[in-house]
């Protein structure tokens, strides 16, 4: 009886419980938020969209209540339900009571009294949720304003320096004069949580507030919201599609998907003892950057079924691997887990007519996660393997101009300082680091290949010093090729499938024929169907999109393939088909991969090798699980203790390094070793150690299979940048 | 994915012929579902018909005067009448009309081409010329075309008194009507260029030009069409504000601005001189202002079926 | 202060830009424009001599090359601002003043009216997005853009004229500035009144359509903005949020949108005072041109060109007044 998710006591008790929220009474046990059947239902122009279907929920005072699901399974509607935001064209029914208060069908007017002082909610883009013609200083004063007409406006101005410190932006006085357009996306991130928290609200809806930001910055607004959570003493409803942000924080646990939940239960149930095949799914589809895990990552394949049909069957029915027919007749109803292992009093229920059978069953297995595939590399020593790509310090230094009518120079940014790396056969190499590190300038710069460059590129033998012709240049476009971000944005919407695979063909002078016939090799290799050859990208989901992207960057066989963040635009269930399918790729194929990516995670499932980069240069480098299991650098200690892990218990008590500021802007680049500023270990370090961070610039040294750039590696943390969770 | 259906199978049709053709049927069909459009498409189509053929309803011409019905209001024999002069109305109207569908077309063709290749120029070689050029068509914009447009018609000189006076409107219509798109397409050109499927060619080593060919060209086609229709209407009136207030065309050419403004005076005694060029004027620009609501309509990704998806998917 | 030096720069550029547009109007002009044939066909009809020597005296010498005239021209704006004469003889500047007071006092009541009502109802018609009211207002706007500006005002005159002829009496003047040989005071101010209502009225209702379409859409594409819904989940209502967060942020590109009606105005403005018959600068430049004066048509070619830079840079200063983002550049 001691979890919040839909406690069910005796029928009686319940009853009484009902009477006394009909009768609009709210007991001190009683959920302080409380959603029974809420449905959403919009008018779209193919028909009407069911959103949310039958979502029930309590949340009780202080706790925590994670909602995960990917895009389109409801869970962000559902909080706009509750906070009254949907447009009126909504058609919403069901039950939200705000301790034991009805909330919906309230007008506009009403409905404002509860937003921003009872529930209050932090949104998922930090950069465009302030309004750009305000100082934050206003903006949070009008969230003070609104509910406390009668308070004077020297104490709202003390009020509003208050909650800027509490969510940790320096010199609070003077900001409070700043526009949005000069914070940060992490510093306005944490103004909307100083906006949010302004009225000590009851309740705290957070939409996937980190997702727009780096590790490191995640990391920090995780801390400051969970401050804010102890500060208040406010139930925080977090939505996230990231397992591993809400297995630290989250008390309980709602899986939803196709709108409704699919399994609910304490954090504990859904993370060890998940009976929902979704759920099992989603937990095997994420990589850990915690372990070395040479094993598949689990596929579900497909995509999320329309919700303008009617919804006759389990909904989960097509991806599903144990599906039989009698899933399809009638949707599994969300009922208590009975299986003698969950804890039980029926808090962890889950909608799944074989949720009994589905102790300790392995997700890979019953998933048929394709078994590891061997690259015929694998047993070659690395100094045996040829080099198919090298760099030789590559800078890109970029002038800072200022100044319309006559530019003078103010300044340089360092974009790419002095970069050296080498890529052998059969190899994947992943660059990581904050936005701002240099790691997409350096993707470009390879790109590039001009004899202008600074420093020397070599790919596959041939230097960019030397190319100076077409030919020279062709002869290396035929090397190397680039999948991009964006599947979406990296296709021309006016090609076919056909067109855009025929282009790199087309344009080596392939005939016609030879040309057909590779395009239809490569659909097959990429798992998409060759009939689809016709459609246009528009057609497709954006997995199989990134497969078309996957499948032109190996048309003309290159040796080397550049990934710029692979599978970050992707859902995480997709996610996982196209990590899968690129480490097959590599294996059969022998391809050599250059990654980048900032969720280091998929880097560590899918890499043998990383560089971390920090402002323009490489800190560290070496084997992936060396660096991983054994990092030098201070900065690679912070980031890897940065991401969160889908592990409650391991999340809860591990110790966590929070950086503090952001990556300094190239221009300030200090003296000596440019960490130094956020550096853990310096700051812990006595005054005469300091020195020699402040004067010399640390240089790469080798240590077995991993070099590092730092005076001091594996130094002692400053403690106050050291943070367990009790 | 909502309504993969019905996409699947308009272009399941379409493969059945050419694939490129079959994306061009798909704008036509688009455009055809709009009835505002097709409406207005009837009634330019019609108007030029008649701007062609029309002359063959009177027997009369637009230079022979008739001495015997001046200043008359329609009959059987001038079937809207004869002006002042006591020439048919309706073969002034006829050739008025011709005239300004004319200069429309010329205008908003060449000037939408003008635009195309000045705003593609900047975007493509950037840096000084792009400046340079963005200078010249600052100063450009900043010139009160009327005063121009009044100079170069009304002026005694002799290289331009020759030229007749439509040719000459043209010509100074041409010069300060196409600097705006210009700027649309240089900026659309520069995001384009910015796109990953560019970069992506690129990166595959497909030769600028073929680039610019395949992938800018296509993008920036429907911008450039849409263009046109309004350029047309935006000559049209411009003809008829001009003439109208006698700096434009002169007569003895006629134009739709020439009849409306030379009515004017009489408008209380011959109506009919006066609303009748006019409705012809407002069946045009009217006509193309329809049609360049469905043009926008079938060209644009996000108010199609395809957009639809889109829209969905940020709701949820 | 930096917006100040911003500022600068810009008047700087648009000074450059003012200078070659009006030295281009100039030669344009001077090439065309030929008041030497008008003279030959007064009565009577003085010799070709005759004429090149009383231009000559006006600084119109038609036998020097149009190079050498410019010189001449520019010589006399840099060293005593003095903008020639026209061909009978008065002096540009002297009657400059007088013409810009008239234009100005015909625009100014409409351009604040229109700006006004073109930005009220375009806020109106957002709000009624789909609604009745927006479809009737927006086509309105729409309409508009297909009617010549002359025929527009032209038209609106035709009702005043009805009105008068239904009222049987004279309650408004369709041309002209003031009657000639009023009383002053209260019979000055009513005839005032009475010449000023109509071409106000028809400048201001056929002059609002396109402020009311942009602010429309600039302010919906802001009302569904992440910012309105923050400012709603703080607790202001829907109307409160749009009024006080979306409708700000949209005023920016109206602002910047305005430099480019400027010159409209001005260009209408040749069509109302046509129309209208008041002698601003407007008729003043088409009457000119008529007579073939080179001096006149190129002054009216640099103040259109003034006019606008005016506009352009009142517009980069609105911006920075309304948009903190540009300020810190």
């Amino acid at each position: 009886m001691s979890s919040d998710i839909t406690t069910q006591p005796s029928a009686v008790a319940r009853q009484a419980v009902e009477r006394l929220r009909d009768a609009g009474l709210y007991g001190p046990g009683d959920a302080v938020l409380s959603v029974r059947d809420l449905n959403v239902r919009f008018n779209s122009e193919n028909g009407v969209v069911h959103a949310v279907r039958s979502v029930d929920f309590d949340l009780m005072a202080g706790k925590t209540l994670g909602i995960v699901g990917e895009s389109g399974s409801g869970k962000s509607v559902t909080s706009m339900a509750i906070m009254g935001l949907l447009p009126e064209t909504a058609d919403i029914s069901g039950s939200v009571r705000f301790k034991g208060q009805e909330l919906l069908g309230l007008g506009d007017k009403a409905m404002c009294k509860h937003r921003g002082s009872d529930i209050a909610m932090v949104f998922q883009d930090p950069l465009s949720s302030l309004t750009p013609v305000y100082t934050v200083g206003h903006q949070i004063i009008e969230a003070l304003t609104v509910h406390n007409p009668g308070m004077s406006s020297r104490a709202k101005e003390a009020r509003a320096v208050e909650l800027l410190a509490m969510v940790g932006i320096p010199s609070p006085q003077a900001r409070l004069k700043s526009f949005p357009h000069e914070f940060s996306g992490g510093m306005r991130q944490r103004v909307m949580i100083a906006i949010a928290i302004a009225n000590d609200p009851r309740v705290l809806i957070a939409d996937e507030p980190t997702t727009a930001l780096d590790v490191t910055i995640q990391a920090q607004v995780l801390e400051v919201l969970h401050a804010a959570q102890e500060e208040t003493g406010a139930a925080v409803v977090m939505i996230t599609h990231d397992l591993g942000v809400v297995a630290g924080m989250a008390d309980d646990i709602m899986v939803m998907y196709a709108g409704k939940p699919v399994e609910t239960g304490t954090v504990e149930d859904i993370y060890y003892r998940p009976r929902m095949p979704y759920t099992l799914g989603l937990l095997g589809a994420v990589p850990r950057v915690d372990t070395s895990q040479k094993s598949s990552l689990v596929p579900i394949e497909g995509t999320p079924p329309n919700l303008i049909k009617p919804v006759t069957g389990c909904t989960f029915a097509d991806r599903c691997p144990l599906v039989t027919d009698e899933c399809r007749t009638a949707e599994p109803a969300l009922l208590p887990v009975v299986d003698g292992v969950t804890a039980g009093g029926g808090a962890h229920r889950a909608a799944c007519i074989k949720s009994g059978a589905l102790v300790d069953v392995d997700a890979h297995r019953i998933f048929h996660a394709p078994p590891v595939p061997v690259s015929k590399f694998d047993g070659v020593p690395r100094d045996e393997r040829a080099t198919v790509l090298e760099l030789k310090d590559v800078k890109k230094h970029f002038p800072l101009l200022k100044g319309s009518l006559f530019k003078r120079r103010i300044g340089t940014v360092k974009a790419v300082d002095g970069l050296s790396f080498d890529i052998r056969e059969g190899e994947c190499l992943s660059i990581v680091g904050e936005s701002g590190c240099g790691k997409t300038t350096t993707l470009l710069e390879i790109m590039e290949f001009h004899p202008d460059q600074v420093g020397e590129v070599v790919i596959g033998g041939v230097s960019n010093k030397a190319a100076t012709d077409g030919k020279t240049k062709q002869a290396m476009r035929k090397e190397m090729q680039m999948v991009f971000q964006d599947p979406t944005g990296a296709l021309d919407p006016r090609f076919t499938v056909y067109e855009v695979l025929a282009e790199p063909l087309e344009n080596l002078g392939y005939p016609k024929d030879a040309i057909r016939k590779r395009i239809m090799e490569l659909m097959k290799l990429v798992g998409l169907q060759p009939d689809h050859v016709n459609r246009f990208p528009n057609q497709f989901s954006g997995g199989q999109r990134q497969r078309i992207g996957i499948a032109r960057a190996l048309a003309v066989n290159p040796k080397l393939v550049v990934l710029d963040e692979p599978v970050s635009a992707l859902d995480v269930s997709v996610q996982a088909g196209v990590i899968n399918l690129l480490d097959q790729l590599r294996a059969e194929l022998g391809l050599s991969y250059l990654m980048v990516a900032h969720d280091l995670s998929v880097v560590r499932h899918i890499s043998n090798r990383v560089a971390v980069m920090y402002l323009g240069r490489i800190v560290e480098m070496g084997d992936v699980d060396q660096v991983f299991d054994n990092p030098r650098h201070p900065y690679t200690r912070a980031l890897l203790s940065a991401i969160p892990v889908p592990d409650p218990e391991l999340e809860r008590t591990r110790e966590r390094i929070i950086l503090q500021g952001d990556l300094p802007s190239p221009l300030d680049a200090p003296q000596g070793c440019n960490f130094a500023t956020r550096c853990p270990v310096f700051a812990a370090l006595p005054q005469a150690k300091k020195d020699k961070c402040l004067t010399l610039e640390p240089p790469l040294v080798s240590e077995e299979a991993q070099q590092f750039a730092c005076f001091f590696p594996d130094g002692e943390i400053d403690a106050d940048m050291l943070v367990v969770h009790a | 994915m909502t309504n993969l259906i019905d996409t699947v199978a308009e272009v399941d049709e379409a493969r059945a012929a050419d694939v490129v053709i079959g994306k061009g049927r798909i704008i036509f069909r688009r455009f055809m579902r709009n009835k505002t459009a097709v409406t207005g498409l009837a009634i330019f189509l019609g108007l030029f018909a008649f701007s062609l053929f029309g002359g063959f309803l009177t027997t009369w011409d637009k230079e022979t005067i008739d001495p015997l019905n001046i200043g008359m209001g329609p009959s059987p024999e001038h079937l809207l009448g004869t002006s002042q002069a006591g020439i048919d109305l309706l073969a002034l109207v006829v050739e008025g009309t011709r005239v300004s569908i004319f200069i429309g077309l010329i205008v908003g063709g060449l000037s939408v081409l003008i635009s195309a290749v000045y705003g593609c120029s900047m975007a493509f070689f950037g840096g000084k010329v792009d400046s340079v050029m963005l200078f010249i068509l600052e100063a450009l914009i900043m010139m009160p075309a009327i005063l121009v447009v009044a100079v170069a018609t009304s002026g005694g000189g002799q290289s331009l008194k020759e030229l007749p006076s439509w040719l000459l409107l043209i010509a100074v219509l041409l010069f300060f009507s196409w600097m705006g798109t210009a700027r649309l397409v240089r900026s659309l050109a520069m995001s384009l260029m910015q796109r990953d499927y560019v970069k992506a060619a690129k990166y595959m080593g497909v030769p600028s030009m073929r680039i610019v060919r395949r992938h800018l060209v296509p993008n920036i086609g429907s911008l450039l069409v849409l263009d046109f229709t309004r350029g047309i209407t935006g000559a049209i009136l411009a003809e008829v504000a001009f003439s109208y207030i006698g700096i434009g065309i002169k007569l003895p050419d006629v134009s739709l601005g020439v009849l409306i403004g030379g009515a004017t005076w009489q408008v209380s005694s011959f109506p009919w001189m006066f609303w009748v060029p006019l409705t012809v004027m407002f069946l045009l620009t009217g006509s193309l202002a329809m049609m360049n609501d469905g043009l926008r309509d079938a060209f644009d990704p996000t108010s199609t079926s395809i957009g639809r998806a889109k829209t969905k998917k940020k709701s949820k | 202060m930096q917006v100040l030096r911003y500022l600068g720069k810009r008047a700087l550029t648009y000074l450059v830009m003012i200078f070659l547009t009006t030295s281009a109007g100039y030669f344009l002009a001077v090439s065309s424009l030929k008041p030497a044939l008008l003279e030959q066909e007064k009565i009577p009809r003085p010799s070709p001599e005759q004429v090149a020597n009383s231009f000559r005296l006006l600084g119109l010498d038609p036998n020097l090359n149009p190079w050498e005239r410019y010189i001449q021209w520019l010589g006399g704006i840099l060293t005593r601002w003095d903008w020639g004469r026209s061909p009978n003889g008065a002096y540009v500047n002297a009657e400059f003043a007088d013409r810009v007071m008239i234009s100005t006092r015909l625009f100014i009541a409409s351009i604040i009216l229109t700006l006004i009502i073109g930005v009220a109802l375009g806020v109106y018609s957002a709000a009624r997005q789909y609604k009745f009211q927006d479809r009737a207002i927006t086509s309105y706007s729409y309409l508009v853009h297909i009617l010549p500006a002359p025929i527009a005002y032209f038209l609106v005159q035709l009702g005043a004229i009805g009105i008068n002829d239904a009222v049987g009496e004279r309650l408004f003047f369709v041309t002209g500035i003031s009657t000639p040989g009023i009383e002053p005071g209260w019979p000055a101010f009513v005839d005032l009144v009475a010449h000023y209502a109509v071409p106000t009225f028809a400048m201001t209702v056929f002059g609002w359509a396109g402020y009311q379409i942009a602010q429309r859409q600039y302010l919906l594409d802001n009302v569904n903005a992440d910012f309105v819904r923050t400012a709603r989940a703080k607790g202001l209502t829907r109307n409160q949020a749009i009024t006080r967060h979306a409708l700000r942020v949209s005023f920016i590109p109206v602002a910047q949108s305005i430099a480019f009606t400027i010159p409209a105005i001005f260009t209408g403005g040749f069509f109302a005072e046509a129309i209208f018959a008041w002698p601003g600068v407007g008729l003043w430049s088409i009457d000119a041109i008529g007579k073939q004066d080179v001096n006149v048509a190129t002054a009216m070619l640099a103040y259109g060109s003034v006019i606008f830079a005016i506009g352009a840079i009142l517009a980069d200063f609105a911006t920075t007044l309304v948009d903190p983002r540009v300020r810190v550049q």
